[in-house]
């Protein structure tokens, strides 16, 4: 009987500590791994040109300059916009020429300037899109304002 | 209290018997007068289709050897990708749906419709079961579903499984470009009056190469003439492509047959050959 | 005009019936309020409205959870994920470097190359709630709250299903040396549903309609006596539920099946068959037959209901419920397929793959 005890106090305790932990997703559009090469790891510092607001992926094209002073315009991938148009951002939230920094990992196919967009931040470190605990109601602050001071 | 009550739902009755009685099908100058919907206005419910040749070119046109063309000894004859087709892959007549005969481009903007048909095969985003924008979704030879009553307005479309909501209250600019744009509507009598804005600029309005920019606007009628018919038109104006607003006219057939149903027609898996084929382990040859 | 004459008595029959009568009226009136719902003009409920399906409940009970929590427990799970979320959005160093060569260590979907930063998901901020239960599992039927095992006759067919083009492979599985599943990248026809953009991933239209755990759980209802459309937001895809229809040929399939619907009492009830055989809702059959009941419970919420039965995979139908709660957010578009850059990479990526394999130039 004591070990009945014992045991369904154990179940309660791991249960709780599974609900605990956030729920991982199930399912995603597609695993990552397989578009993206791990051992490719990339970092991007550079100026929005254009933003695809498109799914099944937003696009950011992020125009770098490179330690020779040449330039060349990435691609990278972020999630579904719709989440962010709930929140009330649109196309010209994040305007043409907004410096950014963006960490990830390149494309399997390294011909391609594509990356995925891991971490988008401002030069700052703070993230361009962040989370939000609501009930989907459009909420234009949801967005950072622009950073005081940009850096290269 | 009761008494009156119950005398005054007898008058309703009779009174409500009359009209019906004395108010004719037709409206007050003989025109049909459509049933109501659940919030009394005409009701487009139901399955509808083109019977037209306006997705292959709005303009009227003769009937042509094939969508693509390459020049021949005598003529045009149909471009190497699409000759196997022979007869199946011609283009019909039509005396064309553009009211006043042809769409008014801006020079700059006419030169850059014939590069479209000319390269029609890599271009027409139809063919690559892309959705289809406003209004080519309502004449692309497929059926649609209208789906309304007092609070909403839907269309479902069989063709890429395209779908658009109708805002009977403007939400404001649309925050993105969409292929379906962003519709709002309201009705003006027995004429539903659907104003569409917010396109990207990917779309044609036809397999002719006709095409548009971002900042296209349309403006649709939809009104019912009988118990089978709409009569659409659409006005489209886009100052960085046309001189002028144009419009088209057509009517919508309801479909006849009892089992008349939307399909899927999705069609995103016939086209993965011809998109990704050059990418599977062992490809075919091309 | 005689038409409409004829077509008008039976309407005015029924008005004369359901006149109101002030004695009948105070018979009726019982004392404890249950929950009446606005009507449609037909006299049913008016199910519409756009919902956001999002919770943080699972399909399937997590192992030695309650079947519901106490208000505690869901209150520490729920802080718990929003305090995930915030550590989301916290800044980072702006001068930070590229991350490790070999991955980051994330799983799952993730795949070894990170996820996406917390701004992008919606995964849901709240358990659901049934009839007052702070439900851990979607699942109900089993009571244990977990899907039945598949009978071994439909294991096997699942598994030879691998060998060929599938459209249940699990769109998380991340396998960047091309071995656990072989062949799941050499056509577009073996990557799931989702990464090819014919349905959304997870089963978000399904039907039956699940939750998806990272963003765009907007559903739609439209409701006409003759059909009541639902649409889902990923991928755009209308359900059209024809009431008192019936079901076509069996040569006749749709990626959602076929759905005909009527009402019982004030519960929607939408029967589907005539699945393809690629829709595969976990491992099922082509003749899987999905039920749905829709109940209004409260001026904002939707009590959906699902009965999943498929004697060819399962030994007995199994049941699943949840709450749908309106949004004032808007559906926008998910044209997916028009920009699916990402299915091409895949593919490149796994051809770069072989080749480099075959030069023994990677051990990945």
């Amino acid at each position: 009987m004591r070990k009945r005890l014992v045991k369904s106090i154990l179940y309660g305790a791991v249960g709780l500590l599974a609900g605990l932990t956030a729920v991982r997703p199930a399912a995603a559009h597609h695993a990552f791994g397989s578009e993206f090469d791990a051992n490719a790891p990339v970092l991007l510092k550079g100026k929005i040109v254009k933003i695809e607001w498109v799914n099944p992926h937003t696009w950011i094209h992020i125009e770098v300059t490179k330690d020779d002073g040449s330039k060349e315009t990435w691609m990278v991938e972020g999630g579904s916009p719709n989440t962010l148009l709930r929140r009330g951002a649109n196309k010209n939230t994040f305007p043409v020429g907004t410096d950014i920094v963006v960490d990830g990992y390149q494309a399997r196919d390294h011909s391609e300037k594509r990356a995925n967009a891991r971490n988008v931040t401002f030069p700052d470190g703070r993230k361009l899109f962040m989370g939000m605990t609501g009930t989907g109601a459009p909420d234009p602050n949801s967005f950072p304002d622009k950073p005081k001071t940009t850096d290269k | 209290m009761r008494i009156v009550r119950r005398s005054g739902w007898g008058i309703l009755v009779v009174v409500t018997l009359l009209v019906a009685g004395v108010a004719p099908l037709a409206g007050q100058n003989g025109a049909y007068r459509a049933p109501r919907a659940d919030g009394g206005h005409p009701d487009l419910n139901g399955i509808w289709q083109v019977m037209n040749e306006a997705n292959y070119d709005l303009e009227a046109h003769n009937a042509r050897a094939a969508m693509a063309l390459r020049p021949g000894p005598y003529g045009p004859v149909p471009a190497a990708q699409v000759l196997a087709l022979g007869a199946v892959g011609s283009v019909p007549p039509s005396m064309g749906v553009v009211e006043g005969g042809e769409i008014p481009y801006k020079p700059e903007a006419l030169a850059q419709k014939k590069q479209n048909q000319e390269n029609w095969l890599t271009r027409d985003p139809e063919i690559k079961c892309y959705l289809p924008g406003i209004p080519r979704a309502t004449y692309i030879p497929q059926p649609f579903r209208i789906f309304q009553n007092a609070s909403q307005i839907f269309f479902a479309y069989q063709y890429a499984g395209a779908v658009r909501n109708i805002f009977l209250k403007d939400p404001g600019p649309a925050p993105v470009d969409s292929w379906m744009g962003q519709s709002v509507g309201h009705w003006e009598g027995e004429t539903l009056v659907i104003d569409s804005k917010g396109f990207n600029d990917q779309t044609w309005f036809d397999r002719a190469g006709n095409f548009h920019s971002d900042a296209l606007h349309v403006v649709e009628r939809f009104t019912r003439t009988s118990p089978d018919v709409i009569a659409y038109e659409a006005t489209m104006e886009d100052p960085n492509v046309f001189t002028r607003p144009w419009k088209i006219s057509m009517p919508l057939y309801k479909r006849q047959e009892k089992n008349a149903q939307l399909l899927d027609f999705k069609c995103v898996e016939f086209v993965e050959e011809l998109m990704y084929g050059q990418w599977r382990k062992n490809p075919l040859s091309r | 005009m005689r038409n409409l004459i004829l077509a008008g008595i039976p309407a005015m029959v029924a008005l004369l019936i359901c006149a109101p009568h002030p004695a009948a009226a105070q018979a009726q009136k019982a004392p404890a309020k249950a929950y009446t719902p606005k009507r449609m003009a037909d006299g049913h409920p008016d199910l519409q409205g756009t919902y956001d399906l999002a919770t943080m409940t699972p399909v399937d009970r997590p192992m030695g959870a309650p079947a519901a929590y106490t208000p505690e427990q869901a209150q520490k799970i729920e802080t718990a994920a929003a305090l995930q979320r915030e550590k989301g959005d916290e800044s980072i160093s702006g001068n930070r470097t590229a991350p490790p060569k070999g991955g980051d260590g994330s799983v799952g979907a993730a795949g070894n190359v990170g996820g996406y930063n917390s701004g992008w998901l919606d995964p849901g901020s709240k358990l659901t709630v049934v009839r007052g239960e702070i439900r851990s599992s979607i699942i109900v039927d089993p009571p244990n709250g977990r899907a039945p095992q598949m009978l071994p006759a439909a294991m096997q067919r699942a598994a030879a299903g691998r060998a060929r083009p599938t459209s249940d492979a699990q769109e998380n599985t991340n396998d960047p040396g091309l071995e656990k599943a072989p062949g799941a990248y050499d056509d577009p026809e073996r990557r799931p549903l989702g990464e090819r953009c014919l349905l959304g991933f997870g089963s978000t239209s399904g039907p039956p309609a699940l939750p998806d755990y990272f963003y765009n759980n907007l559903h739609q209802i439209v409701q006409t006596p003759d059909a009541v459309m639902i649409l889902t937001e990923m991928v755009h895809d209308a359900r059209v539920v024809r009431m008192n229809g019936q079901h076509p040929p069996k040569n006749i399939r749709q990626w959602m099946g076929d759905s005909i619907g009527h009402w019982e009492g004030d519960t929607l009830v939408v029967d589907t068959t005539n699945f393809t055989n690629k829709t595969r809702f976990r491992g099922s059959s082509e003749n899987l037959h999905v039920i749905e009941r829709f109940t209004r419970v409260d001026d904002r919420t939707l009590l959906y209901q699902f009965t999943i039965d498929d004697p060819e995979t399962w030994a007995a139908p199994w049941k699943g419920e949840y709450t749908w709660p309106a949004t004032d957010g808007h559906i926008y578009e998910y044209a997916c397929h028009e920009a699916n850059y990402a299915l091409t990479d895949i593919l490149k990526g796994a051809r770069l793959r072989e080749k480099e394999q075959a030069a023994g130039k990677t051990s990945r």
